[in-house]
């Protein structure tokens, strides 16, 4: 027994000598997560950016922030799953809504994210010339996310410094303020950036050119507010006509057809300036494929212009037999959010379709049967060959609509034709993605952001406001004469429709340009700030949106008060010291 | 020749007592005495070993043996008193019997019980802290997975509220309510804000466990609840301090069986059950579906008229032949548990031993869902030497948690005017068609197409405590417990194509994820006691602890998309068209973790003639997980007893024999947020610059601020309790008031983002808290024929509040969701008064809405709803919570019905609302989908419960109100009946005592508003969170439970035997 004893004992002893060697115990060792010294690395630098970038997966292409854009306009109504309908009504606008919420958080995030880099990035042990391009990315994503700031919320918190101390105070900032910082970011990130996308930034991401871009919008957008100058208008068409002029040398340029800037995979083609990238690859695209989820970064604006298009039956509008189509990846996934608001569209915007090619370039009409054995009451209909459904932006003669075996839609409905509805309206098709695995997976494509035909609009209207028509036309013309080019038709009569397209300096007017940007830029998610920046919002949701945004949106806004979006409640509710955070006028 | 020698001796002996039998039976014939054979077991059957067999009038006593058998010699018309620890005694008359069967029915209050309390025990009169005991016969009244559901209702100031329906759930549990605030950020998207989990607020309150002395982390489905002798609920901060910043959520300390000296003791428990659901989730049916579509149209608030999601033409002739498809019945099945466990114990003297096996099935009432468990524990206790003893106990359990999915939701959704098989008889794949959710699979998959859907978890766990322990003196003895835990599981999902679950059509789109993680804790836990009586009078105990413990965890996650076949499952990832690393959880894929601690403490513990009682306690831990600096705390605690009954005072009163006064002050800590908060974390995401891989990169984000100054929380507790025994002890009980307060709140505090970062953790604010228990047990009726009827009540009352924030001048923080002066966890938002009738047409239209919308209170009367009329709704802490248990037995039969009641609480039924996003009903009342039958507002039903149904909305406004339900209820939580079968017509055949018995488990609910409605299954919660986003602003809080569309609670039968051999 003694010698156990002896065993227990030493056991014992060696178990309390480990036990005090144990001081390490409380010392931490993360090995999963990354802190935030890694800024001042070169990886951490290129780590930060990219953060960012991806950061805006959460904005464009989502189904809240093209609601915001989008919505409440004279280019579009609600479609029959239309999400968030305050946007379109302006009806009881929820301050707590996710979409604004979501622009407000990912910006200041990002912003303190970028002021971190700049911070840390300044001492990182890299070639200097290297660390002013990649510092020069970093001003340039501040100053473009201060640029939608500014323009949605008006006066906001202006934070250059980071901040590693939490805090719970914060005030707003004049809008002058905000200016002139986004000015001094973007000016030092056109000389500091590349001059063309170079590794490790490829693609279309901030390069010169896009810097300038950026830019002219932003001078142009002060000359109209409070803070501007009319100064600025000049200065934003000296930048945006430089950056015309030179585009060669930022290896950009036109495409000779409209059809070519909006076609799936070349998003990264030479009329690009800058994107917003997605990829077809789960871990880098940040998608899923099979389904959607929601809350998501991925890109759904390929669904959100779908009609319903597989819910027409056979009879219709009659009950009764089979649906004529079936929801496939050419045709897309039907969400229904969005229709265009076909008075202001086929009356006003494209109603010149014989010289413009623009319409048909924009929304898909034709919808070719896809679904065997359907029969109509005129007839069966062959899988791949006949159409189907048919939405034409005109109203079709009796004896064709009588002949037509598919199903007509148009927007009266006359002639035995059945007219456009809140489910079933021309197709917005420039988003769409036929190189996706599954119908239902969300886009693949790159949100294309900055194109070098909107600079020829930007550089027009800054002309127009700068009293020089002649070259606000000049402009125009530009971009109106290259809308004439159809590759169907023959060089003589591409020839003639330039001629038709052509403009006067006389024609130049506000609504031109107005309407002339829904020509060129119809749905891509830029028309509530383009109404904003002209202070147009209540004059043409009078003329153009008179039923469903205009009857709220004046009556509730004696004073233009939703010029700008709500502070998200959120904020207002966690500045919980210092002063009280003001909410907008009118919420 | 051996064998033969054995035989002689063998017979020797046995001639030899069979001489002594003989010899006593004439003994007692002369003296007109007969010889009484007893068994005695407990009212779930078990034999009851040790206990005492008193003659009335007879001073000596005899124990019952290990198989509970008792023989006794005594007159005929003699009365025996039995009784035995954790047991009321009773009394019993001969009647001229020679064999008597004896029920005892188990008892929480005895004070002749032996506590444990945490680093040793005490006998319960000797306890100057709150603890409630709950023996393991009671807890197996209520047969169910897992012990902590077994737990619900039983034991003063336990608040247990079951969180899913799922096989495998477990719950929430709460002693004395919650004192933290918060919890870590995740899950964090842009438009919702931050987002905080139940899972770590479940770190900061939920109680510690302690099995076998050795901390319990982790499942609690990994202990078999068949091993479990004894549950022991330390309650109040005198009692807990010795466990210092674990204990602050009280702590449960589960001893196991082990063996006892005697004859080998094989015992078998077994049951089988048949589940049913209690109610399906009550949607509209064929034409009511039809009406809510009509409806819609005529409530569109943007194309008057018009509804986007018009009958389609199968759904049109669905209406016309009254078709009107019940999918959820279509679905659930019925439920099977099958429960067997093996044991063997026994010993001798210096060496005793346990051996048990257990296996645990259970079928879900959803196809997929099953749970399944293999328990294998040993234990050994050895004497080595009169100074040394040793002992093991290795329990090792494998589980299968097979979760599927949960198609609730889809099925309410699914429209009752489709028909789910063809006219041929054959499965109608798509039965939505040609709505816009025409690419819905038919639910019926998930059981024709069950090999594309796979969700498991294999885990292993073994949990060994090894102790060892020398008297190294007389009165001085040394303890070392050494704890070993270790677990590894595997995770994987499948999701195939062409399922309700994942509707599209290609094996491009199939999902497959396999993780595996690994946790290990160890302890080591070295103890000196010191016990010593001097002059008889004075009875001290020292205890002296120095303890480390590590936790450690690391898991690793990936995801492939696409697979050539569905049999490929999550089998093998190389066959995917893609692997990545999991990307949820931040950072995704890969999660390592690990905390220390490092601990000292003193007790001591004196007791001046069983009358006046003092403990003190003083407790020092070192944590890993706060900021170098901050790390250690300490915490002192006091506690005093007086019993009064032993007082010469008290002799005269004889009514009441046990009276003892108890006071307690504590302070316990909390430690429970995430290693490496104090250093700082980025986040991650992913990016391509340009196709292709030469431009993908990780990107990284500050998303929460670091705070390199976090210290200790900590919670000063105050208890004062009175243990009574009245009448012989007839009727026990215990009275506890307590008050506490909660300094230096560890919480995840959301910042406003404008600032940079969502986050950031803080020391900040001070809650307090304050209750009473109440735990009375009687026995009713006890009659001379053998019938008894005792019961078991319990009534608490915890408020906790808010007393001060981040900084004192702060009275209400809205975007954390705290007030000062108000419960922890509160709805704030407007308020719905009702809906906008006709007659108030003109009002509605000055607020910008309509007839038949949510109307909301203008708390500030300024013609606006804006976020100024948010105000407080009410709170997710009950008024009070309280269960009855009720037991009968009459000669063999038993009988007990246990209840359990939660009252005043509010609860969120996120499915009654929408917000447009992640959160609520997606397309509720606006129907697009079924939905829940609701009484919603017409022209000619003019209600104030619900709003008109209107097709243009994805969301509406002031939604969030209408989650807003009292969650209180009544409810039978079991019946159980048992025959003991009299023992004489089974020793026969070699058994020693069985027991059948039938068990109901959750019968019925008493009482429920939310219920009576019609809007739920069940009033308790089955899930954490899904609260919508208020319409004006604001998120109900995450620790809030909801109660969403999953399983509804099983109704079930068991029929169980008890055997012993």
């Amino acid at each position: 027994m003694r010698a156990t004893n002896k065993l227990f004992f030493i056991l014992t002893v060696a178990v309390l000598l480990t036990g005090s060697g144990c001081k390490k115990l409380l010392q931490e060792q993360p090995r999963s997560q990354i802190t935030p010294a890694f800024f001042s690395t070169a990886n951490g630098i290129l780590g930060g950016i990219a953060g960012v970038y991806s950061d805006m997966r959460f904005l464009w292409g989502t189904e809240g922030f093209t609601n915001i854009t989008t919505a409440g306009t004279d280019e579009v109504l609600a479609g029959g799953s239309a999400s968030g309908s305050y946007w379109w009504t302006y009806n009881n606008i929820l301050t707590s809504d996710g979409a604004t919420t979501a622009l407000w958080n990912v910006a200041y995030q990002d912003i303190n994210t970028l002021n971190g880099v700049l911070q840390f990035g300044s001492a990182a042990a890299i070639d200097t010339a290297t660390k002013q391009q990649y510092l020069a990315q970093a001003k340039f994503l501040r100053g473009f996310y201060y640029f939608y700031l500014v323009q949605t919320f008006g006066d906001v918190p202006l934070h250059t410094a980071f901040i590693t101390n939490a805090t719970t105070s914060d005030t707003r900032q004049p809008i002058a303020d905000i200016y002139t910082q986004i000015i001094k970011d973007l000016t030092d990130a056109s000389t500091q950036l590349q001059v063309k996308p170079t590794s490790p930034f490829l693609g279309k991401p901030a390069t010169q050119a896009a810097a300038l871009f950026l830019l002219s919008k932003v001078y142009l957008t002060r000359g109209w507010s409070t803070a501007g100058s009319p100064t600025d208008f000049t200065t934003a068409a000296t930048i945006a006509s430089n950056l015309i002029t030179n585009a060669a040398t930022y290896g950009i340029g036109l495409n000779p057809d409209y059809a070519t800037a909006n076609a799936p995979g070349n998003e990264y083609g030479q009329e690009t300036l800058f994107v917003i990238d997605r990829e077809a690859d789960l871990k880098y695209g940040e998608r899923t494929t099979g389904s959607r989820a929601s809350g998501s970064k991925e890109n759904g604006l390929n669904f959100f212009f779908r009609p319903n298009y597989p819910s027409v039956n056979a009879n219709y509008p009659a009950s009764g037999g089979a649906a004529i189509m079936t929801r496939d990846i050419a045709n897309g996934r039907p969400f229904i959010r969005i229709r265009p608001n076909t008075s202001y569209v086929l009356n006003q915007a494209f109603v010149d379709q014989a010289d413009d090619s623009r319409y048909s370039k924009t929304f898909q009409t034709v919808w070719i049967a896809n679904t065997a054995a359907v029969t109509t009451p005129r007839g069966a209909l062959t899988v791949g060959k006949d159409t189907g459904l048919w939405t034409p932006p005109y109203e079709v003669p009796a004896a064709q609509v009588a002949a037509f075996k598919g199903v007509i839609f148009t927007p009266l409905g006359t002639n035995g034709a059945n007219a456009y509805t809140t489910v079933i309206f021309p197709s917005m098709s420039k988003y769409d993605d036929p190189n996706r695995a599954d119908v239902n997976d969300a886009s693949t494509r790159p949100f294309v952001m900055f194109k070098l035909s909107e600079a020829y609009l930007i550089a027009a209207e800054a002309y127009f406001k700068a009293n020089d028509n002649v070259n606000a036309a000049a402009m125009l013309n530009v971009i109106r004469q290259r809308a004439a080019y159809r590759s169907t038709n023959t060089p003589a009569q591409n020839a003639t429709s330039v001629t038709a397209m052509t403009i006067l300096s006389s024609q130049v007017t506000l609504d031109f340009i107005l309407d002339e940007r829904s020509r060129e830029l119809f749905g891509e998610c830029q028309r509530w700030w383009d109404l904003v920046r002209t202070q147009t919002l209540n004059e043409r949701l009078q003329r153009f949106n008179p039923t469903e945004a205009y009857p709220h949106y004046s009556a509730s806004n004696p004073a233009n008060a939703f010029m700008l979006r709500p502070i998200p409640q959120t904020e207002i509710d966690l500045v919980t010291s210092g002063p009280v955070f003001p909410q907008n006028a009118g919420y | 020749m051996r064998a033969s020698l054995l035989l002689r001796k063998f017979l020797t002996i046995a001639s030899g007592a069979l001489a002594i039998v003989l010899f006593a039976q004439a003994l007692s014939a002369q003296n007109n005495t007969i010889r009484i054979k007893g068994h005695i077991t407990s009212t779930t059957g078990q034999p009851v070993p040790n206990a005492t067999v008193l003659v009335k009038g007879v001073h000596a006593g005899i124990s019952s043996d290990e198989s509970g058998n008792f023989e006794v010699v005594a007159a005929p018309n003699a009365t025996l008193i039995i009784s035995s620890i954790s047991f009321t005694s009773s009394t019993i008359k001969v009647g001229g019997r020679t064999s008597i069967e004896v029920v005892l029915t188990p008892s929480n209050s005895s004070l002749d019980q032996v506590i444990v309390v945490g680093y040793g025990t005490q006998r319960k009169k000797d306890v100057t802290g709150s603890v409630v005991s709950v023996s393991g016969a009671t807890l197996q009244e209520v047969p169910t997975a897992n012990v902590i559901s077994s737990l619900q209702g039983r034991a003063a100031g336990v608040d247990i509220v079951s969180n899913s329906a799922s096989p495998g759930a477990s719950g929430q549990i709460r002693i004395r309510g919650s004192r933290s605030l918060s919890a870590e950020v995740t899950n964090y998207t842009p438009s919702t804000n931050a987002v905080l989990t139940a899972a770590n607020d479940d770190a900061l309150n939920a109680p510690l466990i302690v099995v076998d002395g050795i901390p319990y982390g982790g499942s609690i489905n990994d202990l078999n609840p068949d091993d479990i002798a004894n549950l022991d609920i330390l309650k109040d901060a005198s009692a807990t301090a010795i466990y210092g910043s674990r204990g602050s959520g009280g702590v449960i300390i589960v001893s196991t069986k082990r063996g006892r000296p005697g004859k080998s003791v094989m015992s078998y428990n077994g049951y089988y059950g048949i589940g049913n659901r209690t109610k399906e989730y009550k949607v509209f049916n064929g034409p009511e579906y039809a009406a809510l579509k009509t409806e819609a149209a005529a409530g569109n608030t943007i194309n008057p008229g018009t509804n986007a999601y018009p009958l389609t033409t199968a759904e049109q002739a669905g209406l016309a032949n009254g078709t009107s498809t019940d999918w959820q019945k279509l679905i659930y099945r019925q439920s099977h548990t099958t429960n067997q466990n093996l044991s063997l114990s026994g010993g001798t003297e210096t060496t005793q031993f346990s051996l048990s096996a257990g296996y645990f099935q259970q079928t879900g009432i959803i196809p997929g869902q099953d749970f399944t468990r293999y328990a294998l524990r040993g234990t050994i206790d050895h004497q080595i030497s009169r100074k040394l003893k040793i002992g093991v106990n290795m329990m090792n359990t494998l589980g299968y948690t097979n979760s599927g999915g949960n198609p609730v939701g889809g099925l309410v959704r699914m429209s009752p005017l489709v028909s789910p098989y063809n006219a041929d008889g054959t499965i109608n794949k798509l039965p939505e068609a040609g709505s816009i959710d025409g690419a819905t699979v038919n639910p019926l998959s998930i059981k024709y197409n069950s090999a594309a859907i796979v969700n498991n978890n294999r885990r292993l766990r073994t949990f060994n405590s090894l102790y060892g322990e020398w008297e190294i003196v007389k009165y001085l003895k040394y303890r070392i417990n050494v704890g070993l835990d270790y677990s590894q599981s595997q995770a994987g999902t499948y999701s195939g194509p062409n399922t309700f679950y994942n509707g599209s059509v290609s094996l491009a789109a199939a999902n497959e994820t396999v993780t595996n993680s690994e946790a290990y804790t160890y302890t080591v836990e070295n103890l000196l006691t010191y016990d010593r009586t001097f002059k008889e009078r004075h009875h001290i105990t020292f205890t002296g602890l120095y303890s480390i413990q590590k936790d450690h965890s690391q898991t690793s996650a990936f995801t492939g998309t696409g697979l050539p076949a569905d049999y490929i499952q999550d089998y093998n990832l190389n066959l995917a068209s893609s692997i990545a690393a999991n990307t949820t959880g931040n950072p995704g894929g890969g999660n390592f973790s690990e905390r220390g601690l490092i601990s000292y403490m003193a007790r001591l513990n004196y007791a001046f003639m069983s009358r006046f009682l003092v403990t003190a306690t003083v407790r020092t831990d070192g944590s890993s997980v706060l900021s170098p600096g901050n790390q250690y705390y300490t915490y002192p605690a006091f506690a005093a007893g007086w019993n009064i009954a032993n007082e010469k005072f008290m002799n005269s009163i004889s009514a009441i024999n046990t009276l003892k006064l108890r006071a307690g002050w504590g302070i316990t800590s909390n430690q429970g947020i995430n290693p490496y908060t104090t250093l700082g974390a980025l986040g991650t995401n992913f990016y391509n610059f340009g196709p292709g891989t030469a431009g993908q990169n990780i990107g990284y984000l500050v998303q929460t601020l670091a705070n390199k100054s976090l210290k200790w929380q900590s919670t000063t507790q105050q208890n004062l309790g009175l243990d009574f025994g009245l009448f012989k002890n007839r009727i026990t009980g215990s009275i506890d008031v307590y008050a506490e307060k909660t300094n230096n709140i560890l919480l995840a505090e959301n910042l406003p983002t404008s600032n940079g970062a969502v986050s950031t953790t803080v020391n900040a604010g001070k809650t307090k808290g304050h209750g009473f228990e109440i735990a009375v047990s009687s026995i009713n009726v006890q009659t001379a024929s053998g019938f008894t009827w005792s019961t078991d009540v319990n009534f608490s009352v915890d408020r906790n509040q808010i007393v001060q924030l981040q900084n004192a001048t702060l009275k209400q923080d809205i975007g954390n969701q705290w007030f000062v002066g108000q419960p922890i966890s509160v709805i704030y938002d407007v308020k719905k008064i009702g809906i906008w009738q006709s007659q108030d047409a003109a009002q509605a239209t000055s607020f910008g809405q309509f007839v038949g919308q949510i109307r909301v209170e203008d708390l500030d009367k300024n013609g606006k709803i804006t976020a100024a009329d948010r105000q407080i709704l009410g709170s997710f802490q009950p008024k009070w919570i309280g269960g009855l248990t009720n037991r009968f037995a009459y000669k063999g039969f038993d009988l007990s019905v246990v209840m359990f009641a939660r009252m005043g609480q509010k609860v969120v039924v996120p499915y009654l609302t929408t917000d447009g996003g992640a959160q609520g009903f997606d397309f509720f009342n606006n129907s697009r989908n079924n939905q829940v039958k609701i009484n919603y507002w017409t022209p000619s039903n003019p209600t104030n419960s619900f709003p008109r149904p209107d097709a243009s909305a994805d969301k509406f406004v002031y939604a969030s109100t209408l989650g807003y339900q009292d969650g209180s209820f009544v409810k039978v939580r079991s019946i159980n009946i048992g025959y003991v079968i009299p023992s004489r017509l089974l020793t026969s055949i070699g058994i020693t005592s069985l027991r059948v018995y039938v068990t109901a488990e959750n019968p019925f609910i008493i009482y429920s508003p939310l219920v009576k409605a019609g809007l739920a299954v069940d009033p308790e919660g089955n899930g954490y969170g899904g609260a919508v986003t208020s319409s004006a602003g604001g998120n109900v809080p995450l620790r809030a439970i909801t109660v969403n569309l999953n399983a509804p609670p099983v109704r079930q039968f068991n029929f169980g035997v008890n055997v012993k051999f």
